[in-house]
């Protein structure tokens, strides 16, 4: 994902903001990385440049 | 349209005379300085069309597959449970949801479920659309949905009116047995108070 997605990206549970981590970045598009919600108490893993924004009690 | 056959290897809604229908509405009402969310976009086909021709396309999927998919064919993609994780606000918000009418008892657990399932009325999702899509939405924001004739397209758009929103047919197919329409969807800002 861009960077600039960030900005319309929005926790799914408590709709707040969500901060960025960075793990792995090419170019302008995060690989690999999370956000965090500090509100939840939860990150929302980004894996292979797509960020999962599934509520994390869903395992799949 | 058709009905995919699930497989291991076939996990993605294929594209098929909805998605045309959809995609076609799409390209006749973007506009350059549209941010764009397609809401749960499958292969992608829908958004990849719209690229370079709006400001931004942000594609979402619950189905693993399909944002992988999406993004193959270079489009922004975010998993999430239809807008669940996004805030927008989008100028012009795509969807062609789940529409077609399944008995408990026809359910199929597996990804392509998502794709089909519209729950006993077929309307269950586009239900689930409509109740928080006004939260991603700019205010002169447009909505363009498919459905079907099997959907009940007056019983949608008296959902939609319900909430404030006025609802016009932007385009119409007849496909084997069903009529395919895509609903241009707006604020009525003459009324609307959410």
């Amino acid at each position: 994902m861009r960077r600039s997605l960030l900005d319309i990206l929005c926790c799914p549970v408590c709709k707040g903001d969500l901060d960025l981590r960075v793990d792995e970045e090419t170019g302008d598009d995060i690989v690999e990385g999370s956000l965090w919600c500090a509100a939840c108490g939860v990150a929302y893993p980004i894996k292979e440049g797509i960020p999962n924004l599934l509520p994390q009690t869903d395992k799949d | 349209m058709q009905i995919p056959t699930p497989s291991p290897d076939d996990q993605v809604y294929a594209p098929a005379e909805d998605t045309f229908l959809l995609r076609d509405a799409a390209l006749a009402g973007v506009k350059p300085d549209d941010r764009v969310l397609e809401v749960g976009c499958g292969s992608g086909a829908v958004s990849a069309a719209l690229l370079g021709r709006a400001a931004s396309v942000v594609a979402t999927d619950i189905n693993p597959h399909a944002v992988r998919a999406a993004r193959t064919l270079g489009v922004e993609t975010v998993r999430t449970d239809l807008m669940a994780g996004v805030r927008g606000p989008f100028d012009l918000v795509l969807f062609n949801p789940p529409y077609l009418p399944t008995a408990p008892e026809e359910r199929i657990d597996d990804w392509l479920e998502y794709a089909l399932d519209g729950g006993p009325t077929g309307r269950e999702t586009i239900e689930r659309f409509a109740a928080d899509v006004g939260r991603v939405i700019a205010p002169f924001g447009r909505i363009l949905l498919l459905v079907s004739s099997l959907t009940g397209p007056e019983e949608v758009q008296k959902i939609f009116s319900g909430l404030g929103y006025i609802v016009l047919l932007a385009a119409k197919e007849r496909v084997e047995g069903e009529d395919l329409l895509v609903l241009r969807i707006s604020r009525d800002l003459c009324c609307f108070s959410g």
